[in-house]
């Protein structure tokens, strides 16, 4: 029921397929100083390409949720590179970060962080709207256009109270693409769902990719995921142990 | 922006509710206690604002309007004769035992004013509504309020009794002529006080109110007639403010109305701020999520500003209409409420700026919101 056909997303000339769209070089991040410092990342390299799924894989503490966030422009390495558009921000100020975060990257969470009080249509009508992408009837009309894209459709004026799980993610995601970012970041987005909603989710996600050339970066416990990754990278105490690609992982 | 302040704060309605009860009766509290200051400074200046005189003459050192110290006659032709004096007419002012029909005594503030006259006197019964004005002049004819008649039990126009000893006649009724003193204020004709009073002499007066010549500098007249001994003159709008003053310093109704209007604000600075605080706290993940997906520091804050506007716009309407519910019922207590349009504006003003500092503390909490916070457990 949740499966989505891919053809049903369409395509809205999507970026050629592997095209680099953000490059994290050597990144390394401490917490704290001194005694207490905990070193959370250390060199870690990775490519972000368009029309990717990239699955971050690891133990507890392994320093997924760090590496998402240094990527995502929510937090800044203590080293390393972060490269985008060509240029390398790591070292800009805070003020210049939202603008960037508004124009690249669309955010899932495990526990979706809808507002309660809004309805599915005014969580993503809101998010367009304080993010400046659009206001007033136009951020209303692409709204509906996003959550239709998403299937919910029927579900425009829903509180997320009145959403299953599944749904309220799919909101969350129809959110996240609002502005058009060409990047998504999920930590967990599947964590709280079952099995057959969360790899309906996957599936959606995975869409995303395919059909409209958006990086999908997908922070996960679930091994049942790996095979809508075109890439898994695996953390371990804040090293990347091993980058594995899909053709890699059949042939084993 | 609106639309999502609106929400988010009609979300929880115990929450919404209390909000705007906590302003409401903030508003309520502030129009209400300076209502009644003003409402008593207003009163206690009354006789003075329906004077039509340019300036006001009485002894030099006189505290107070009411406890004035009566001179004479002679004082009064020589402010007459100032130059650029055209008009001059004698008010004497005092208190004096009021018979009333069971037999008792009361203490009434006896104004006694120069009439009838051609041109319209400076100072006579206003709002009169019952009986004939015109019959002042007689012998014992005196103009009591309607607000004071059941204080001093006479039920008609007509009615007879003694004013320190004297006989009297209630000739006209006036309507809202408030006193500020306990003491009810009788209109009578200067002769008719006089004879009321007969220890302060034939010749008694206590203020002398002036009409200037046209074309002549009230101010410098004041200045003429200050020249004069023992004599101090006054605009009419300054000896307004300095009786006003007085009764405020003196009896420190204003730092009790304004404690309690004060009180008011903070109550409601208290109520809203932590109603806003913990809608803030509930929402963190989201607002969180706002910042994360790039919204500026200043739109997520215009949210938050909007929910105090709005708890601050309903709690200002609410109030208001509360603020006149209570002005009704206290006018059964003969107690006057004065709210103007320039004391509604200031009281919007200030809730506008109560509510504002009180969405400060959930200002600094989403400035300080750190966006990677979104991804912490
Ligand atoms: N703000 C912080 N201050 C100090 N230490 C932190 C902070 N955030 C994370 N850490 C530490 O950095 C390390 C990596 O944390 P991170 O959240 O990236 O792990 P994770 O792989 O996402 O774990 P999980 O699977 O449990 O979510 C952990 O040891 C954690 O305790
Ligand atoms: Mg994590």
């Amino acid at each position: 029921m949740v499966a989505i056909a891919v053809s049903e997303l369409g395509s809205i000339s999507p970026t050629p397929k592997g095209t680099p769209l953000a490059r994290l070089v050597g990144i390394g991040k401490t917490y704290g100083t001194g005694e207490t410092a905990i070193a959370a990342l250390r060199d870690a390299t990775v490519d972000v390409r368009a029309g990717e799924v990239i699955l971050i894989e690891g133990p507890s503490g392994s320093g997924k949720t760090t590496l998402i966030s240094i990527l995502g422009l929510l937090l800044r390495p203590t080293a390393g590179e972060v490269w985008l558009d060509g240029k390398n921000v790591a070292g800009l100020g805070e003020r210049a970060l939202p603008a960037l975060r508004a124009r690249h990257f669309g955010f899932v969470f495990q526990g979706f962080n809808l507002f309660p009080a809004l309805t599915a249509l005014e969580n993503v009508e809101i998010a367009l709207t304080m993010k400046g992408s659009k206001t007033g009837r136009a951020a209303r009309a692409e709204a509906t256009r996003l959550l239709e894209l998403v299937d919910l459709g029927p579900r425009l004026h829903h509180l997320p109270a009145d959403l299953s799980g599944g749904q309220k993610q799919r909101v969350a995601i129809a959110r996240a693409l609002g502005g058009d970012p060409p990047i998504i970041v999920g930590d967990e987005p599947t964590a709280a769902l079952d099995t057959k909603t969360a790899l309906g989710v996957m599936e959606l996600l995975r869409a995303l990719a395919t059909d409209q050339g958006r990086a999908v970066v997908v922070v996960t416990h679930d091994p049942r995921l790996e095979r809508f990754a075109d890439r898994v990278v695996r953390v371990e105490d804040g090293l990347i142990s091993s980058i594995t690609s899909a053709s890699e992982r059949h042939a084993s | 922006m609106w639309n999502l302040a609106r929400k988010l704060l009609l979300h929880d309605k115990l929450r919404f509710v209390v909000a705007i009860a906590g302003v409401s009766v903030s508003v309520m509290l502030v129009l209400v206690q300076v209502g009644l200051y003003f409402g008593f400074m207003n009163t206690a200046s009354s006789i003075i604002d329906a004077s039509t005189a340019d300036l006001w003459v009485g002894k030099k050192g006189n505290e107070s309007f009411e406890f004035a110290t009566p001179f004479d006659d002679r004082a009064f032709y020589r402010v007459a004769s100032v130059p650029g004096v055209a008009h001059a007419e004698r008010v004497l002012m005092n208190f004096a035992q009021f018979k009333i029909a069971d037999g008792s005594d009361l203490g009434v503030q006896i104004v006694g004013v120069e009439t009838p006259r051609a041109a319209g006197p400076l100072m006579a019964p206003w709002n009169v509504i019952a009986g004939d004005l015109s019959r002042i002049g007689e012998p014992g004819a005196i103009v009591i309020d309607r607000s004071e008649y059941a204080k001093l039990k006479i039920d008609h126009v007509g009615h007879t009794t003694e004013v320190n000893g004297v006989r009297a006649e209630v000739v006209a009724m006036t309507t809202g002529v408030r006193s500020f003193t306990t003491s009810p204020i009788v209109f009578a004709d200067l002769k008719t006080a006089r004879s009321f009073m007969p220890l302060l002499g034939t010749d008694a007066v206590t203020y002398v109110l002036v009409k200037v010549a046209p074309g002549a500098d009230a101010r410098a007249v004041a200045a003429r007639i200050n020249a004069l001994p023992h004599l101090a003159a006054y605009t009419t709008s300054a000896m307004s403010a300095r009786t006003r003053t007085y009764w405020s310093s003196r009896t420190g109704v204003g730092a009790g109305f304004f404690t309690t209007a004060v009180l008011g604000v903070i109550v409601g600075f208290v109520v809203v701020g932590q109603i806003l605080y913990s809608g803030t706290l509930q929402y963190i993940r989201e607002y969180g999520t706002l910042k994360a997906m790039g919204a500026r520091n200043s739109a997520v804050v215009r949210v938050i500003l909007s929910q105090a506007m709005i708890s601050a716009l309903l709690g200002f309407v609410i109030g208001s209409g509360l603020a006149m519910v209570m002005r009704g019922a206290m006018k059964g207590a003969n107690l006057t409420v004065a709210l103007s349009p320039g004391l509604y504006v200031a009281t919007a003003i200030i809730t506008a700026v109560m509510c504002s500092f009180a969405a400060l503390l959930s200002i600094v909490k989403v400035l300080r919101l750190d966006p990677a916070s979104v991804f912490k457990g």
